[in-house]
């Protein structure tokens, strides 16, 4: 069948085996790809009883139906576990070119499971899988392995742990193609616990594509619509992500030290513009990407990709630093060791507050850009505080007796907007299946962006019809895989009609958002049986109790209890948020 | 109650869609959902004159005494709601739409900004076009595949996010109706601007 492979493999590390076995095609078609069908595998693998950082737990990659076809942004893939960070069910998704890669070695999915004795790397090359010896690798920082392992963009691309996943820090990456990242909720933790250090892979087979005609034509309007909207055409190319900064600053909904404040002074100076102008060498793209907004940035330090917009705030806004060359230098050092930015400089900013109000004793303050670096490598060789910070926030905060300072949903870093001046991003953190995330359906566009159309970011009543539909969106967008800034100037409906095109299966928009709704209920279902519940579905007091004094937001706190209550009835749940039997049987399931 | 910004929109919206000679003095509606409710026109209220108390609020899933107040098309609306991802519904009598629906089962445009955005809109045909479950289901079921479909003889259905959003598909859904009968009263041979505009058809 066109579209997929129809092929698992499926690793063994503990006896360093491997078998392949066909894909169940029906359960493909019902949850396509990607975080849909990682989703769905690991609801059989992985039960409550299992740690997330024991041999039980598996990491599952997966590519989608479009991945590798050459449509706009196709170059994703999937990995799906149990977090360590959150306990959750756990996907993340990264760009670059490994996921075209793995979809050229001819398997959909790739299952990770068991422990090596000793470290390991996989290759996986013309057919064949090999394990080799890592153990002089072991220790390696991402960029010296990427290198050493011959990555070769479009030929031989390299998936790897960095030393913070090697010492099971729970907001650890896995890094691929040097400096793409699967990077929230600590799957590099997972990858380290095996003893696998990387993978790599050169594939030969070319995807499939049942209708190339209306492929044809779908490439060309997409390409288009891509063309025609200034956001993927002007700003992400020439800012890149960080395009944000000013605009979310500028409606009070930029997160400030530690979320004690909803804008930064500083803004401007940590801003997309401030970036193009003083440090930027070029912009790139990922692989099929016309849109091209990743950062290739300089600075007297460090040269390589980003930072993105939440990495900037994370380190920027959240941690109260203006210092730009800091952020750009903290990231790149997170890319080199394998950490996730935003859990780590939302750490850091919890941190900074912990310690300003004297509940722990230690150097840093909100504005020490100078101590950026240290923390990073503290958190991934677990030195002195880093040790206790490589945890996560809730953890840190925890420790020290106030975990109302973590500003986390469900254990996971929230990202880089503000949710009291967006109250649909609020529901959306709070009932994200992994936690405190934007890419979960985020709101802001259509609270900030106007997409498709602009609605009002403090309308409390309806809201949360539109974050159930991005949230159902984002699932489907993840499952096929593609770029979610794609969505940005093309609409869903072109998604389901290229999904068409590519499997011979007929897909309409309705179907594929169907699909979303499906592995949204069924990570729903995966969190209720790891013991998560309604008390779950929140935000750190202060959001719900602190207005800001002034600005643009002044005086709004999170409305969430009317929102959940409707947005549970809008989903098909009960009042404790479990989905009714009647929602399972329409949604295909019943068996679950 | 509905929220004073909900009364707002429905009450621009509505006022557009009178003042563009896309409804008469009491034709039309529009609805949006709100999770398991639906806000819909009162019937027999006049789009272009909204009060707020003109707006009623009932349940998706089943009837509550709003049912004996809402528009004559609630049953489409909810259909449409139930079966499609859609937030928000315009329904309207775009004259010059109904008319080519009389000759044709799909209408494809030939001007830029509708190729652009619709690309083609399908003619779904019923007896009883008004207010009927075999209405609802037609209605419901092209618009699983399409943002905007014309019910012949009848008028126009669009959905999207919000009413601003199906407002915009059937204005532009109206507009090149407009320049084909214009192109077709001009009568001299068409131009050809687009690659792959043969592809429109099928999509």
């Amino acid at each position: 069948m066109s579209g997929w492979a129809e092929k698992i493999l499926d690793i063994d590390l503990s006896t360093l085996t491997y078998q392949v076995y066909p894909l169940d095609m029906e359960m493909a078609r019902k949850f396509v790809g990607g975080r849909g069908l990682g989703a769905r595998l690991l609801w059989e693998m992985v039960g409550p009883e299992v740690d997330a950082l024991s041999p039980e737990n598996v990491l599952i990659f997966t590519n989608g139906p479009l991945t590798g076809t050459g449509y706009q942004t196709s170059n994703r893939f999937s990995v799906s576990t149990k977090s360590p960070l959150t306990g959750t069910i756990l996907d993340a998704n990264s760009g670059g070119f490994w996921g075209m890669q793995f979809k050229k070695t001819g398997y959909d999915v790739m299952i990770v499971r068991g422990r090596a004795e000793n470290p390991v790397w996989i290759e996986i090359k013309g057919g064949s899988i090999s394990f080799h010896d890592a153990s002089d690798l072991w220790g390696m920082r991402v960029y010296a392995l990427t290198e050493k392992l011959g990555q070769n963009n479009n030929k031989r691309n390299v998936l790897c742990i960095g030393p913070a996943g090697e010492n099971l820090s729970r907001i650890a990456a896995i890094m691929n193609d040097r400096e793409r990242a699967l990077a929230r909720g600590g799957p590099g933790a997972v990858m380290g616990s095996k003893n696998l250090k990387a993978i790599v892979v050169e594939g030969k087979d070319r995807p499939v594509i049942d209708d190339p005609a209306q492929f044809k034509f779908m490439l060309y309007e997409t390409r288009k619509l891509l063309a025609a909207s200034p956001l993927t055409s002007q700003a992400l190319p020439e800012f890149g992500t960080v395009v944000m900064m000013n605009i979310i600053n500028n409606i009070g909904a930029l997160p400030t030290r530690n979320h004690q404040f909803v804008q930064f002074e500083g803004a401007e100076a940590i801003s997309g513009e401030a970036l193009t102008d003083n440090y930027l060498v070029k912009n790139a793209s990922c692989w099929a990407c016309p849109i091209g907004c990743t950062r290739i940035s300089k600075t007297d330090k460090v040269e390589g990709e980003g930072p993105e917009f939440e990495t900037t705030w994370a380190f920027g806004a959240q941690c109260g630093i203006d210092d730009l060359a800091a952020i750009i230098e903290a990231n790149s050092l997170c890319n080199d060791l394998g950490l996730d930015t935003i859990s780590v400089g939302s750490t850091i900013a919890c941190a900074m507050e912990l310690t300003e109000k004297g509940y722990l004793d230690s150097d840093l303050r909100f504005g020490r850009a100078d101590l950026l670096a240290r923390c990073v490598e503290d958190m991934a060789y677990r030195r002195d505080l880093g040790d206790e910070m490589t945890e996560g926030s809730l953890r840190l905060a925890t420790r020290y007796g106030h975990p109302e300072l973590s500003m986390s949903a469900k254990g996971m870093e929230m990202p880089a907007y503000d949710p009291r001046g967006m109250q649909g991003q609020g529901l959306l953190y709070a009932t994200s299946n992994r936690g405190g995330c934007h890419m979960r359906g985020n709101m802001v566009g259509p609270e900030v962006l106007g997409l498709p159309k602009l609605i009002d970011r403090f309308q409390v009543q309806g809201k949360s019809s539109f974050v159930i539909l991005h949230q159902n969106s984002s699932a489907a967008i993840d499952s096929l895989v593609i770029c979610k800034f794609t969505n940005m100037g093309v609409a869903d409906e072109y998604f389901a009609r290229v999904l068409t095109a590519v499997t011979g299966i007929h897909y309409a928009t309705t179907d594929m958002i169907r699909v979303g709704e499906r592995v949204w209920n069924l990570e729903r279902l995966y969190n209720l049986r790891e013991g998560f519940n309604r008390q779950d579905d929140t935000l750190p007091p202060r959001l719900l109790t602190e207005a800001p004094a002034d600005g643009p937001s002044q005086g709004w706190v999170v409305q969430l209890e009317p929102m959940l209550k409707e947005y549970y009835r809008g989903r098909g749940w009960d009042e404790n948020g479990v989905p009714r039997p009647q929602k399972l049987a329409e949604l295909g399931l019943a068996d679950i | 109650m509905v929220d004073q910004r909900i009364y707002e929109m429905f009450r621009e919206i509505g006022r557009d869609l009178y003042v563009a000679n896309m409804i008469s003095s009491h034709g039309g509606n529009l609805s949006i959902r709100l999770g398991d409710r639906v806000v819909i026109k009162r019937r027999g209220a006049m789009l272009g004159n909204l009060k707020p108390h003109d707006l009623i609020e009932t349940r998706l899933d089943k009837n509550d005494s709003g049912v004996a107040l809402a528009s004559t098309e609630l049953l489409v609306h909810r259909t449409v709601y139930m079966t499609t991802p859609a937030l928000a519904i315009c329904h309207c009598h775009p004259r010059t739409a109904i008319a080519f629906s009389l000759s044709r089962d799909e209408i494809v445009p030939i001007d830029n900004e509708a190729s652009y955005l619709l690309k083609k809109i399908p003619v779904v045909s019923e007896e009883f076009a008004s207010g009927t479950p075999e209405m609802a289901k037609k209605v419901a079921g092209a618009l699983q595949n399409y943002k905007i479909i014309m019910l012949r003889g009848h008028g126009s259905f669009a959905t999207g996010q919000t009413l601003d959003e199906a407002f915009f598909w059937s204005s532009t859904l109206e507009e090149a109706c407009q320049i084909a009968l214009y192109v077709k009263q001009i009568n001299e041979p068409f131009i050809e601007y687009r690659k792959m505009s043969e592809s429109y058809n099928k999509f």
